[in-house]
């Protein structure tokens, strides 16, 4: 088991897919991060060095991830919320915020828009 | 009165007695069950009605397909473990035990690939014969993984390639590099699908390895460059460029395998700077051994072999040509899927294995001790690599012009589209390097292989010139593995 932020993978996971399992991360930025500590793509994490593990751990605390970021997301929509504007309603009532129609097609609205939004 | 002709002229679906009995019932198992929701939603009572298993007496819940042969599947036991199925994909069967022993096999021996009198090598009277490998060759062969499983070994009874005109004259090339060091012939293979690419780079091992040569084979460019395998950065003067440690370690460990008993015989003629310390005699093959098993110093130890295999050899130091090839060349002509600091990709050519053989092959690093570079394209799974194609084709019209088949060819060259951006480093890696453009066996080339089909029990037919003429011109001219195809591989 490897020890990378807070969680503990097991040695035959991917690198790249423990990365993308925190919040925050995803494809894009797991490649940038892998490519500054020279990880190659199908690098296992039983397979990083000390020296990449620390260096990956001290990139990852100074980035703003998982519930630090969920509620710097739930902030951005209070702000809108408390300004009164159209799209902090639109959030609140479960409904698209961007202009979309709303006669179908609006179940991503319905599932994520809501007044504390989960991620 | 009025009320009661009503009531019988509308005739409610319920009558009203058990309506009033209908309402009590409600009101009665609600004060037993106090609703847990608004009492205006009948959500809850109605997506537990809906959860409940709808049994009914007689009903089972087995499936009602019909039980046909066909609709039950298979179950084989247990899943296959990690990684046999590649191995099943990638093992390598040299022999069959049902294939007939074909008599007067000669093996491929150092005696052919002497140099006649006239000048020429032995190998040259055997053009259109197919010639065995020994069993020393056949393990070095398998160490250098220069078998691949597409290839047809596992139909005959033990390994034999057929001698066709390219590969007497690699032999000559050979002999050329052995009498005069300066002569390394570096040369890019390159031809159609089944054209005999790897197989002619399997023979030039095979006759490295009889004639006393060290052999160093990149058995897929690709491996090198599609990023599956670690890497590291490594500041030089020159810039910065990527260590492979896995790789080298395994390539270390091929070429100790491949070269064992050569290796054994030599020594270390000097101290080299290296993070640990070694004894300074030790043995070629004990030094490339430690590569290939620590890949943390496998690299320190690639370069120390390298500065031991490009010393000139004195009659203290004993120091034998060298064969360099790689197959899959074309993948390591271009950008690779490793990504620098910037998440920018790393052209092939910062890596430090790929640059090494760059430097062998365009002649910027140089063979004391003589020696050949041969590089193979892959017809099958080809790398897009513009200026590659453009430099191959440009060599090799200049080559042909220069011969008498220049009538054959169009009178002007390839022509570069302005509007695109030449890759400086790899024209500079192929520039000087000269083309070898594989095509179909002669007629007689194919005869002497579709013979050796026969008198292996795999083709049935007789031999005859119509039956070559006909699998000749199906297999395009003689395409060896449209030849194989076609006759042999057809019937499996």
């Amino acid at each position: 088991m490897v020890f990378i932020f807070g969680v503990n993978f097991p040695e035959s996971r991917l690198v790249a897919r423990s990365l993308q399992s925190f919040y925050g991360i995803g494809p894009q930025v797991c490649t940038r991060l892998m490519a500054r500590f020279h990880v190659h793509k199908t690098a296992k994490v039983g397979a990083l060095s000390d020296r990449q593990i620390n260096d990956l751990a001290a990139e990852l605390s100074t980035m703003t991830l998982e519930n630090d970021l969920r509620r710097q997301l739930q902030q951005n929509i209070k702000r809108l919320r408390d300004l009164g504007t159209y799209r902090g309603r639109r959030h609140a009532m479960n409904l698209p915020v961007r202009g979309q129609r709303t006669r179908s097609q609006i179940m991503t609205a319905r599932k994520l828009n809501k007044i504390e939004r989960i991620g | 009165m009025l009320l009661a002709q009503a009531i019988t002229q509308m005739a409610p679906p319920q009558c009203l007695r058990c309506l009033r009995n209908s309402l009590q019932l409600v009101e009665h198992r609600s004060l037993i069950q106090p609703p847990t929701r608004a009492a205006f939603s009948t959500t809850s009572l109605l997506s537990a009605k809906a959860a409940q298993p709808r049994k009914t007496a007689g009903t089972s819940n087995k499936s009602k397909t019909l039980r046909l042969s066909k609709n039950i599947r298979q179950t084989a036991g247990k899943p296959p473990a990690r990684g046999e199925r590649k191995a099943v994909r990638k093992r390598i069967v040299l022999s069959n035990t049902n294939a007939l022993e074909v008599d007067g096999l000669q093996d491929l021996t150092a005696d052919k690939l002497a140099r006649h009198s006239e000048g020429t090598v032995a190998l040259q009277t055997f053009t259109g014969q197919v010639l065995g490998f020994s069993d020393e060759t056949v393990d070095a062969l398998r160490a250098l993984e220069s078998f691949k499983p597409t290839q047809a070994w596992s139909l005959f009874r033990r390994p034999a390639s057929l001698v066709r005109k390219e590969t007497a004259a690699l032999a000559n090339d050979m002999a050329d590099t052995e009498t005069d060091t300066s002569k390394v012939a570096r040369k890019m293979v390159f031809g159609e699908k089944g054209s005999g690419k790897s197989v002619l780079l399997l023979q030039a091992h095979a006759m490295a390895f009889v004639k006393d040569w060290i052999v160093v084979h990149f058995p897929e460019g690709q491996d090198l460059t599609i990023a599956h395998s670690a890497y590291e950065p490594l500041r030089t003067p020159n810039g910065r460029i990527y260590v492979q440690p896995q790789y080298t370690a395994k390539l270390l460990l091929s070429i100790a395998n491949a070269n064992q008993a050569l290796l054994s015989s030599l020594q270390l003629s000097r101290d080299h700077q290296l993070p640990f310390s070694v004894q300074s005699n030790m043995s070629l093959f004990r030094f490339a051994e430690l590569g290939g098993r620590d890949p943390t110093i496998a690299w320190p130890i690639w370069q120390a072999l390298w500065a031991e295999l490009l010393t000139p050899a004195t009659k203290a130091v004993q120091r034998p040509p060298v064969l360099v090839t790689m197959d899959g060349a074309d993948q390591v002509m271009r950008v690779s899927a490793y990504l620098d600091p910037e998440a920018k990709p790393v052209h092939a050519h910062d890596l430090a294995l790929v640059r090494d053989f760059a430097n062998l092959l365009s002649g910027r690093t140089q063979l004391p001790n003589g020696g050949m570079v041969l590089a193979a394209t892959c017809a099958s799974n080809r790398a897009a690599s513009p200026t590659l194609d453009y430099c191959l084709s440009r060599t090799y019209i200049k080559q042909e012009k220069a011969s008498n088949a220049w009538h054959l060819l169009p009178l002007r060259g390839p022509s570069w589209d302005p509007y695109q951006l030449k890759d400086a480093r790899v024209e500079s890696a192929v520039m000087n390097v000269s083309a070898l453009k594989l095509q179909g066996l002669s007629k007689d080339e194919a005869r002497g292989v579709l013979e050796y089909y026969a008198k292996s029990g795999v083709l049935m037919n007789a031999v005859t010139d119509g039956f070559v003429s006909e699998k000749w011109s199906l297999a395009g001219h003689g395409v060896i593995g449209e030849l194989e195809k076609g006759t042999v591989r057809m019937r499996f």
